[in-house]
């Protein structure tokens, strides 16, 4: 059994909006000094299969659905 | 605590007690039901106790918590009750088909529609994005349980000044982040089940800082022979739990609702908020109207306040019957809920139906086809009583009149002090100028654009007059939303919302009735016929008998203007205890969501000027009525008269039938209606210039605070010539 | 054959909320049009509910929220297709029947790599491009000007004049069309595969709102090198009547709606 974590963030140069947005929110709530907000997915799956087969598995679903190449990067690390 | 010694542990796999109130002191008694989140007072607790006297045994701790949500004002009125009844329960129409759920009313000969407005103002305060999206969740069930498709949202807010610098106390969130947040919420869950949020409104005012208020309305329509009704067909019947699982999320939301926001409710609550998901509800709205539309249920219930508690008791009493619970079948999110928590637990995407046993195959199926999880978990007897069991083990049996009967009470209350002319203090004005740009900048007057189309305002493609009317891009609010509920027929529905809370702060009888005349002059502006009102009625603490003063003299105005008006309020909430830490009140706030009928809704009417050189009328009196007014507030008025509503003009105006306004409009001839409202016909006009690029000509903007009409006569001929050239498309059913 | 013959499949799962008036516009033009839910042509449904999709003449994509837009919108809807029937609707685009995607429909063609597709590919692997968030961050519902760019291959806009402006309404919050390919319009133009794009109103300049999404050289609708699949972010099947069009009051030529073009054009090319 192994858990890993797939990480999807925008491309450089991506628009952040949600990112934007959230700063913008926390300010509202008084926090100060909130130089970037960047907004990332983590998808955290426990799998059973050893670790080197589950990451790459985690990799394959980056391609198939959880990333879309145009507009995000994705890592999979083993936890 | 002390309360300790009374609850008595059951030696059974799962968690239940039975508590000794038999033998409880008073101090016990007040001290268990604030331990276990009942909030009944003494004498409540004691009228249990005497219950159970007569049973010859201990309540358990499921029995108690059940009546802790039966009792509580949200679910039985207890404090509003009586008043209800005395002013607006009586009045009657013909054209009412159903005070269920949602009030429904004749559509035409084929279908009714269905109306009915509730609030979700203490989650929202607490979690404005999850509240205020559950919020819509529940309306939608009101109005689908009705067996009716949904068509509309509306939802009227109340916050307190956005722009507010000023220390707010422990446990208040900024208005800002309430607003920001509730707008998402809505937009997230309304656009996402795809029904259109088609009409709404914003008031800001300081006394909303503490506790903001997030009404919620909703419209549908629905075939008059698939009218659906909200109880049981009798003994012998199947009840299946239906749509999302039960968890601790919701869980005493009632009680909740129930007591003022206290400076901890932030942490305390939590578990009160619930969690929505649109997208297992959406799939439920088509599971729902399929059952219904296959004739295969007797009855359908949302889980709504007090969560299986309140829907089975209440399906099973209404239909004469009782009802038999197996408890450990209802499916749940997390395990080891103990059996009082998942039978008070308000978990969001639930419903009800009840079937005969020969259906229940047939309905299981269709909720398979739609992926909507469907449970058996109670059937309805002959007794008059709900029993519960767990693993077949009897953990509740009470009588069913007992549970849901609930204390009424007639409590004390002083009536308000009125704002009168005689004590009137006019305020220094600037110049004109300046008064212009201050008014039109107020946060009440300006624009909200930026919310209205966040939300998908027309979806279903049946949306006539939008929100935001005028020209392309260049647009302002409009007085009423028409909608085409049934595509293929020209028939509409008009929807507007009625509710100045300044008015009712200064004079609660006119203001209560200056709700229902608003709603009613924004209908009429857009050429429909006003029919029928749903109402929300947001006060402060009913045993403070400022508070219920405040709320018996809006609802006599309210009433009173229905009973003249001879139009139903068929539907409504009522929310009390809005007060925030330290004992602030909310304005007093009747919020009403009027409707209106048009039978061809290619005769609408828009709010914005359309041409240069068209005439502009004024129509009605204009009177020396300034309390409550915008100007009064900005620049430091005292007191004055609060508009009173001409009952008799609003009917039949300068001596014509009944709604003669919608008469002239029938035949296309104004070009606008305009009603007035809080900043009085200055704001109007320029919201008209805005729209449509056109500036009135003449010296002066007039001062009047009622209709104004616009009328041009060439445009009348183009479009009379253009709707003999039309088609209509067909139906294809 | 005859109008009614036209079958068309609306196809939906949960969350799709726009099939009812998408089902209506194709059948106020005619056709036979049936909601059918994925389950029907994946064999998860009881038997006398199933459908194949190759029983259809037209595959429609409508708007909504497809299983929440979780990961990105449309990728679940699409990831769903492709294990479970993806080669019956890449025959079904082989065989050059029309496909039309709106709003969340047009993101779950982009998902599904049949828009924009690659010269001489049917159904990319892998999506070629994006509908990402508006640039206003936020859901934008308003009314959008749209010229017909299209020079004809286009199966939906075949009875549309050049150039012709019409008015369908937007209502979404990821309508941003954007590719990796630093000549993606240029491909585009050259293919015939623009076919709508935001325009102001004349002598205007086409900005924001009038683009209401950022869309890099105001494209609103593509379609596929064939010219049988179309996806569009705003809403033809709203706007079927004068009077859903939002500035009806001010006066009207006609009382049909510029969104029946879409529905008529496509009816004419099957049905000549």
């Amino acid at each position: 059994m192994t858990v890993i974590e797939i990480r999807v963030e925008l491309k450089k140069g991506v628009a952040d909006p949600e990112g934007k947005n959230t700063k913008k929110t926390v300010e509202a709530l008084g926090f100060t000094g909130i130089n970037s907000v960047k907004f990332v997915k983590v998808f955290e799956m426990d799998i059973d299969a050893p670790a080197d087969k589950a990451k790459e598995m985690g990799e394959e679903m980056c391609r198939k659905l959880l990333a879309n190449p145009v507009i995000q990067n994705y890592t999979v690390t083993v936890r | 605590m002390s309360v300790d010694r009374l609850m008595i542990k059951r030696d059974v796999p799962y968690q239940i007690y039975d508590v000794d109130v038999l033998s409880a002191t008073d101090e016990e008694l007040k001290e268990l039901s604030a331990e276990m989140g009942l909030i009944l007072a003494l004498d409540e607790m004691k009228v249990i106790v005497d219950y159970f006297k007569k049973e010859g045994r201990n309540p358990t701790d499921i029995e108690l918590q059940a009546l802790g949500q039966a009792w509580s004002e949200h679910c039985c009125y207890k404090s509003s009750k009586n008043i209800l009844k005395e002013f607006v329960f009586a009045i009657d129409h013909p054209d009412v088909l159903s005070r269920g759920d949602a009030g429904v009313m004749v559509f035409d000969d084929d279908y009714g529609y269905a109306l009915r407005i509730e609030s979700h103002n203490h989650p929202s305060a607490i979690e404005p994005y999850g509240g205020a999206a559950t919020g819509i969740g529940g309306i939608l069930r009101d109005v689908i349980c009705m067996g009716a498709q949904p068509i509309g949202l509306v939802d009227p807010l109340c916050f307190g000044p956005i722009d507010t610098e000023k220390e707010l106390p422990q446990g208040i969130k900024h208005p800002k982040y309430l607003t920001n947040g509730v707008v998402s919420g809505i937009r997230d869950y309304g656009n996402r089940m795809g029904i259109p949020t088609v009409s709404g409104g914003f008031f800001f005012d300081e006394k909303y800082t503490g506790n903001c208020l997030v009404n919620v309305g909703c419209l549908g329509i629905v075939k008059r022979d698939e009218l659906a009704v909200n109880y049981a067909g009798g003994p012998g019947e199947v009840m299946i739990l239906f749509g999302g699982n039960t968890g601790r999320d919701g869980i005493h939301g009632v009680t909740f609702a129930s007591a003022d926001l206290t400076s901890t409710s932030d942490e305390d609550s939590r578990g009160a908020v619930q969690l929505g998901d649109p997208i297992t509800k959406e799939p439920t709205l088509h599971a729902c109207l399929e059952v219904n539309k296959a004739g295969l249920i007797t009855g359908m219930k949302d889980l709504g306040g007090g969560g299986l508690s309140c829907v089975i008791g209440e399906m099973a009493l209404d239909a004469g019957c009782g009802a038999d619970v197996d408890l450990e079948k209802v499916p749940l999110k997390e395990a080891g809920l103990a059996p009082w928590e998942i039978w008070v637990s308000e978990s969001q995407e639930r419903m009800m139906v009840t079937c005969k046993e020969e259906n229940v195959e047939k309905i299981l199926q269709i909720f398979e086809m739609w992926d909507v999880p469907a449970t058996v978990v109670a059937r309805t007897t002959d007794q008059p009583r709900t029993r519960i069991f767990w693993e077949g083990q009897p953990i509740f049996d009470m009588d069913l009149e007992f549970l849901t009967g609930g204390p009424v009470y007639n409590r004390p209350y002083v009536l308000p002090k009125v704002s009168t002319k005689a004590n009137e203090k006019f305020p220094e004005l600037p110049a004109n100028n300046e008064v212009i740009l201050k008014l039109l900048s107020d946060l009440n007057v300006a624009s909200k654009e930026w919310a209205i189309r966040q939300y998908d305002h027309e979806v279903r493609a049946g949306t006539i007059l939008r929100p935001m009317v005028g020209k392309m891009n260049m647009t302002g609010p409009g007085d009423a939303t028409v909608l085409m509920p049934v595509q293929g027929r020209w028939k509409g529905l008009a929807a507007a919302v009625g509710c100045n809370p300044w008015f009712c702060e200064e004079d609660p009888y006119k203001g209560g009735m200056g709700c229902i005349d608003e709603a009613c002059r924004n209908i009429i502006a857009v050429g429909a016929r006003p029919h029928a009102f749903t109402d929300c009625l947001n006060f402060g603490n009913p045993e403070k008998p400022e508070r219920l003063g405040e709320f018996r003299e809006a609802v006599r105005g309210l009433g009173e203007i229905c009973k003249k008006l001879k139009m139903p309020i068929p539907s409504g909430n009522v929310s009390l205890y809005n007060e925030a830490p330290g004992g602030i009140h909310i304005l007093p706030t009747p919020m009403i969501l009027g409707t209106g009928l048009i039978d061809d809704v290619r005769k609408a009417v828009s709010a914005d000027f359309k041409e240069e050189g068209n005439l502009v009328f004024v129509v009605g009196k204009t009177l020396d009525e300034m309390a409550g007014s915008l100007l009064f507030r900005k620049f430091g008025g005292v007191e004055g008269d609060v508009p009173a509503v001409d009952v008799d003009n609003l009917i039949a105006p300068h001596g014509q039938d009944a709604r003669s306004y919608g008469q002239v409009s029938g035949q296309s001839m104004p070009r606008l209606f305009r009603r007035r409202t809080r900043s009085g016909s200055l704001r109007d006009v320029h919201l008209r210039r805005h729209r449509s690029r056109y500036r009135p000509q003449g010296d002066g903007i007039p001062r009047d605070r009622e209709e104004t009409v616009l009328r041009e006569q060439h445009q009348v001929d183009r479009r009379g010539q253009a709707r003999e050239r039309g088609r209509i498309p067909r139906d294809p059913r | 054959m005859k109008a009614e013959d036209v079958k068309v499949c609306v196809l939906r799962i949960e969350g799709t909320n726009c099939e009812d008036e998408m089902a209506y516009a194709f059948e106020s033009v005619g056709a036979t049009a049936e909601k059918v839910h994925l389950k029907q042509l994946t064999g998860q449904a009881p038997l006398e509910m199933r459908r194949s999709l190759e029983d259809y003449d037209i595959l429609a994509f409508p708007g909504g929220f497809s299983a929440g837009d979780y990961i990105r919108a449309g990728a679940i809807f699409a990831a769903r297709i492709r294990s479970a029937i993806g080669d019956d609707v890449k025959a079904f685009v082989e065989a050059e029947k029309p496909v039309l995607g709106v709003c969340n429909g047009f993101q779950i063609l982009v998902e599904l790599g049949l828009l924009p597709a690659k010269d001489g590919s049917i159904m990319d692997p892998v999506p070629t491009a994006a509908l990402y968030n508006n640039d206003s961050a936020r859901f934008e519902c308003r009314p959008t000007l749209l010229r017909n760019d299209n020079n004809g291959k286009c199966v939906f806009t075949s009875s549309m004049k050049k150039k012709q402006v019409v008015m369908f309404p937007s209502a979404h919050g990821e309508g941003k069309l954007l590719s990796m390919d630093e000549n993606f319009v240029q491909k585009l133009e050259d293919n015939d595969q623009v076919v709508f794009r935001y325009v102001a109103p004349e002598g205007e300049e086409t900005k924001y709102p009038w683009n209401p999404n950022g869309s890099p050289s105001d494209i609103a609708g593509i379609c596929n090198p064939a010219g049988n699949v179309m996806g569009l972010m705003p809403h033809p099947e709203r706007v079927l009547t004068r009077f859903t069009h939002p500035d009806w009051t001010r006066g009207y030529e006609t009382e049909e709606g510029d969104g029946i073009l879409i529905f008529r054009s496509v009816m004419e090319k099957l049905l000549r």
